[in-house]
């Protein structure tokens, strides 16, 4: 009895542990879009400081490749809204983990107090 | 105790722990706040240097070649800069707009060096609270010393006995505060020594107490000395056999059944204390007959009824009451027709009796709502005979019938008119016989003279009632089912009543009541 508790507790343990690494994965991811977030608005700002006489070049590789200033916006303009958007996707993603991650939590407890009963008991009968 | 060492022991801890947080944090924003501040030196630097650099068409400079070597060389272009805007963006532009991307950056620089700031400053309050706390709570260096009591298992328990005593207490005081209680004790112990026992038994629910004490005064106020002996073989019985639920009912019906009797004529702290007199030695006889067979019957019912024993009292309280109510305050069609119907025979009979005024007052303050009622019904079929009942049920399935049909709302209309009339003539008498009322009451105690009564306040007073009488009697077999709340006791009460006569005037009222909760 205790010991397919302890295995059910152990396989729910793994779960949530698993639950936890995929949290902090996508928490890093949505850390470092909010970086990108922050130097591509930077990047935006700046070019808005340039003039058309202005070269612009993106590192591609080892080389630097022209871009037109107009492109070069756009492209930091849509980089931005791929970034937000992706940052509001590990938003959700994180919520609903988190509503996991609490469920998790919950069936651990009780599986926990559930062991713990079925340890206590055999010792109270003797 | 362990609890409390393993507390006192975290709690520190605890404290410690979280100033330790506390003040990584802070130092963690120090050192951002360093990072960002030579960031920003930095750029200042650099902002200088390109304001600088355009000054002169050429530097001579030693140019780092690899890690280990420089060679030298010559800067030209010199107010031609590529400047890294991030993600791998880059731009050429002159050394001004340089100054102008590196002035922009310095204002990011800035931003965060005060968000920073504010982060430091804020985990700066928190260290201190926290040491605070630390010095308050557990340390005992401060001069502050926390109040603890430690509750163990089995000072709490002792604590919920000592709980329900003092509840006990309180409900003792209630009982002294009824001032009859230990007289009526005392008589029951006296007269039924089973049933003081059975209350002693009891003693432990607060609730049965306190009705018990109630019953008791109502008892004593309402019955003399005579009848507290009855009385208390009731309470007896009752609190023995009727659980809390139905101790409660029983209390409230003693109210409401008290407010009858008064009404009926018997010795109650509202009337008048000549009355009292007048009644108590008449109506012992006929109590005697009466109480056995409704102490039998158990509960609410069999205390009403032998205080309704007396069937004189009855007729005439229970009319004035009914009148009073209807003026009082019921609106619906039916009710009014009832109880006018009723009012009116109890104003014939009142202006016999003269009873009247008394009992309206208690019944009105007595029956608040309409549970009220059901057990005034109750009641006063207890206490009324077979024949009554039968006439009652008769009535009032008549009047609610003549309610629904034209009949019976041209019959109210008259019936009102009838009322206000009879009232003001009911008053009257009232006041005025009050005293000799209760004296032809007590003789009522043949029931034979209040049976004309009846017949004739119907043929006098209102043309309606006559034709509804002996319709009613035909109705009152198919009544006895109509009146759904309180079925087994009318069933129960008739029996043993049937004999008495004059009841059936208080059974009216009854069923007028009954039918109005309907």
């Amino acid at each position: 009895m205790a010991e397919a508790i302890q295995k059910k507790l152990q396989a729910e343990l793994e779960k949530y542990q698993q639950m936890q690494k995929d949290v902090s994965k996508s928490m890093s991811a949505r850390h470092k879009l909010e970086t990108q977030l922050t130097e591509n608005t930077i990047v935006k700002d700046e070019l808005d400081l340039l003039d058309s006489e202005n070269t612009v070049y993106k590192l591609i590789g080892p080389v630097l490749v022209k871009q037109d200033l107009d492109e070069a916006k756009a492209t930091v303009a849509k980089r931005l809204e791929y970034i937000n958007g992706e940052i509001q996707r590990y938003e959700t993603l994180l919520k609903e983990m988190e509503r996991k991650l609490d469920q998790h939590r919950e069936v651990l407890s009780s599986l926990q107090q559930e062991y713990q009963r079925a340890q206590g008991r055999p010792v109270g009968k003797v | 105790m362990s609890e409390t060492h393993i507390r006192e022991d975290e709690f520190p801890h605890g404290v410690h722990r979280l100033r330790e947080e506390q003040k990584k944090v802070v130092s963690g924003c120090e050192e951002q706040i360093q990072h960002w501040t030579k960031v920003e030196a930095d750029y200042s630097s650099l902002q200088e240097r390109l304001r600088t650099l355009p000054d002169k068409l050429s530097y001579d400079i030693m140019v780092p070649f690899g890690p280990l070597a420089f060679m030298p060389g010559k800067l030209v272009h010199t107010n031609e800069v590529t400047v890294l805007l991030g993600d791998n963006w880059f731009a050429k532009c002159s050394a001004k707009q340089a100054v102008g991307l590196a002035e922009h950056r310095k204002s990011h620089v800035r931003k965060t060096l005060d968000d920073l700031g504010k982060v430091a400053e804020n985990f700066e309050a928190r260290v201190g609270f926290t040491e605070d706390l630390r010095k308050y709570s557990g340390g005992g260096k401060g001069n502050y010393v926390d109040i603890r009591e430690e509750v163990r298992d089995g000072e709490e328990t002792l604590t919920k006995g000592k709980r329900r005593l003092a509840h006990k207490p309180n409900s003792m005081p209630r009982v002294e505060s009824v001032l009859e209680l230990p007289e009526e004790e005392e008589e029951e112990e006296e007269e039924a020594g089973g049933g003081a026992g059975g209350r002693r038994g009891v003693l432990s629910e607060e609730e049965l107490w306190a009705r018990l004490d109630q019953l008791q005064a109502q008892e004593d106020q309402l019955d003399d000395e005579d009848r507290a002996s009855d009385g208390a073989e009731v309470n007896g019985e009752d609190a023995t056999s009727s659980s809390s639920s139905e101790e409660e009912k029983d209390g409230e019906a003693g109210r409401l059944t008290n407010g009858l009797h008064s009404d009926e004529g018997w010795p109650s702290e509202s009337r008048p204390s000549e009355s009292r007199a007048e009644l108590q030695p008449l109506p012992p006889q006929a109590h005697g007959a009466g109480l056995p067979n409704l102490l039998q019957e158990e509960e609410e019912e069999e205390e009403e009824d032998g205080e309704g024993g007396v069937p004189t009292i009855y007729f005439s309280h229970t009319m004035e009451p009914k009148k009073v109510r209807i003026n009082t305050g019921r609106n619906t069609m039916l009710k009014f027709s009832e109880r006018k119907e009723e009012a009116k025979r109890k104003k014939k009979n009142g202006s016999h009796h003269g009873n009247g005024h008394g009992h309206s007052h208690h019944e009105l303050h007595k029956i608040k709502s309409p549970a009220d009622f059901y057990r005034v019904f109750v009641d006063v079929v207890n206490g009324e005979l077979v024949p009554r009942k039968s006439i009652l049920k008769s009535r009032s399935r008549e009047n609610s019938v003549c309610s629904d049909t034209s009949e019976s709302s041209a019959a109210d209309f008259e019936e009102r008119r009838g009322l206000g009339r009879s009232l003001s003539h009911d008053e009257g008498t009232h006041s005025d016989t009050s005293e000799g009322i209760l004296e032809e009451e007590s003789p009522t105690g043949p029931r034979a003279p209040h049976l004309p009564f009846h017949y004739e306040a119907f043929s006098g007073t209102v043309v309606e009632k006559d034709p509804g009488m002996p319709t009613s009697i035909p109705h009152l077999t198919i009544c006895a089912p109509a009146l759904p709340t309180i079925p087994e006791r009318k069933c129960e009460d008739p029996a043993p009543d049937g004999p008495q006569g004059p009841p059936k005037r208080v059974s009216k009222f009854k069923a007028s009541r009954a039918k109005a909760t309907m």
